[in-house]
């Protein structure tokens, strides 16, 4: 069972082509937690949870300064290998994308790609995983069906599930609920509150109120800019720039 | 226009009348009547253009569909002829035997030599524009490598089938030594289809969401691993469609099959050499349609309604495939 692990970041700067997306930021999120990152669209939440697990690598024109550190370790170091990297930081995109295969396979892909492949393991990766995600009751019966025949709601579950599938101590979130229906939205906060024992969660949103129900520390980003990083309920209660305070009540973004 | 207005009002009173005494029809004839009159019942002169309009529209339609009609009606009655008889070389007969003296038998000649043509092109032309696409589409960034590619692709797709033709004899058979017969007319057949295949493989690639990709890279698989697994096998109905639409367009070419194929009254005996010459199905019902003799004329028929009925085949298995998995995706 996977347990949370700390990540520092320092001094980052992205590019894409020429735009400066993020500026100078330096930070450390806590292990066990979960930090909602806030701000308007285009502020550059996306691409700040994207340098953690390096998928902006797969971006051609991007570029980047500063280091990120997960576990003490660079990440961005020419030695790391971004395979194993991944492995550890699973994520959980804005729309539910399970793979066009059955629920079953959509878990098992990424620890087969890991080397597991003895059958009861997998079984055993499947079962604890959905209960994890909370998923197993409902699909259970069902491990054979095609992954995309769930709801919008089992589907992202199911996503969530296949991110845990490789035991990843520390979990993006890219918005994970922006494009389901207030029910499955609701149920997958309480999943990612019960999440936060054994996972850094890491969770961008833009929905201010979302990110004072479910997380412990909160960032605000500007137009690139990391314009505030304290506790939820600090943010919530006395924001110290007058920026996130016109954000959190609705005056910009 | 006083005149329109008259007609008009009377019209309508009729139709009223008719929608009154509604009891003595059957209630689906009486509602076609009704659609009827609503469709030529004129209310002024706008209702009139808009009538006559209607009308010649379908008279153009009519004329459209016909030549599809009468080729169906032409080859089908001649050739049904000869696939339900039961002389020589007529029906099960026409699959099973080769045409013999006299042309009297049936084409199997034919229908094993467009298979093997087919069979050739597929094997080297599917496994070549489907890596194609891959490198293009999934390794390249836009700019001018693709588009250049791309650009390649569209137009061998619109050159002219006899030009392929004369090149395969050119580079093929005479360049390369290779000689005419199944090789050259199946590689032949291959450059066809590579650019048809290579666009809609392509898009078939395309139309996989990024974020299926990304959920993959994400959880640690490499770059190919993703292609092969994930992005491939989300493209696969789209994918498996155009090779099938390629491979039915190039199963009826006759102009690129004229030099490099050669042509055989029975089946090839080796891979190269004199003895790989294939006869294909719609050589032969070029070479049989010019025939003077009647009964060679009528197996032209049967030939061209069996090769109309493998590609009408095909056709349908990839709109089959390509309708029953579109609910794949996101």
């Amino acid at each position: 069972m996977a347990k949370g692990t700390t990540i520092e970041v320092k001094n980052l700067n992205t590019w894409f082509g020429r735009k400066h997306i993020l500026k100078d930021i330096s930070c450390y999120f806590e292990d066990n937690c979960v930090t909602g990152v806030m701000g308007p669209s285009g502020c550059g939440k996306s691409t700040w949870l994207r340098t953690i697990n390096r998928l902006n690598d797969t971006v051609g024109s991007f570029r980047m300064t500063g280091e990120i550190f997960i576990e003490g370790k660079d990440i961005y170091a020419p030695t790391a290998d971004v395979y194993s990297l991944r492995r550890r930081v699973g994520m959980v995109f804005q729309r539910p994308n399970p793979f066009p295969m059955s629920i079953k396979d959509n878990i098992t892909f990424g620890p087969k790609l890991h080397g597991i492949n003895d059958g009861d393991e997998l079984d055993e990766i499947v079962e604890t995983t959905l209960k994890k995600a909370a998923l197993w009751d409902e699909v259970k019966d069902n491990l054979e069906q095609p992954g995309t025949t769930l709801s919008g709601g089992q589907q992202q579950r199911l996503c969530i599930a296949r991110a845990l599938s490789v035991d990843p101590p520390v979990l993006l979130m890219d918005e994970p609920v922006s494009s389901l229906d207030p029910l499955s939205a609701s149920k997958i906060e309480d999943l990612i509150v019960e999440l936060k024992k054994d996972y850094t969660i890491i969770l961008v949103t833009h929905n201010v109120q979302q990110a004072f129900r479910v997380s412990d520390r909160a960032a605000f980003l500007y137009l690139g800019e990391l314009v505030e990083f304290d506790k939820t309920a600090k943010i919530a209660e006395a924001p110290s720039d007058p920026r996130t305070e016109a954000f959190i009540t609705g005056r910009i973004g | 226009m006083d005149d329109v207005k008259s007609q008009l009002r009377l019209d309508e009173n009729e139709a009223y009348e008719e929608t009154e005494d509604t009891g003595y029809h059957p209630k689906a004839f009486n509602e076609f009547e009704r659609w009827f009159k609503r469709q030529t019942t004129i209310h002024g002169r706008r209702d009139l253009k808009d009538l006559l309009f209607k009308m010649l529209l379908s008279v153009v339609v009519i004329i459209v569909c016909m030549p599809f009609f009468m080729v169906l009606i032409q080859v089908g009655t001649v050739g049904m002829g000869v696939l339900l008889g039961s002389g020589p070389g007529q029906g099960l007969d026409f699959f099973l035997s080769t045409p013999g003296p006299g042309l009297q038998g049936g084409v199997l000649n034919a229908i094993a030599g467009t298979a093997y043509l087919v069979g050739i092109a597929m094997l080297v032309g599917v496994p070549l524009s489907l890596f194609g696409a891959i490198y293009i589409t999934e390794y390249t960034r836009p700019g001018f490598m693709r588009s250049s590619v791309e650009f390649a692709a569209d137009v061998l797709a619109g050159i002219p089938s006899i030009v392929f033709g004369a090149f395969g004899f050119t580079f093929l058979v005479i360049y390369l030594r290779i000689g005419m017969g199944m090789l050259a007319g199946g590689l032949t057949l291959a450059f066809m289809m590579i650019p048809t295949v290579l666009r809609t493989t392509q898009e078939a690639l395309r139309q996989v969401p990024m974020s299926l990709r990304e959920a993959s890279l994400a959880l640690g698989a490499t770059k190919w691993t993703t292609t092969w697994k994930i992005t491939i096998r989300a493209a696969f109905p789209g994918i498996i469609t155009g090779v099938l639409l390629a491979m039915g367009r190039v199963m009826g070419e006759t102009a690129p099959l004229i030099f490099t194929s050669g042509n055989n009254l029975g089946l090839p005996t080796s891979v190269t050499g004199p003895g790989s010459w294939v006869a294909s199905m719609p050589y032969t019902v070029w070479s049989y349609i010019s025939d003077p003799r009647n009964y060679v004329n009528d197996k032209a028929q049967a030939t061209a309604l069996t090769l109309m009925g493998m590609v009408l085949l095909i056709d349908l298995i990839a709109n089959f495939i390509s309708r029953k998995v579109t609910r794949r995706l996101v």
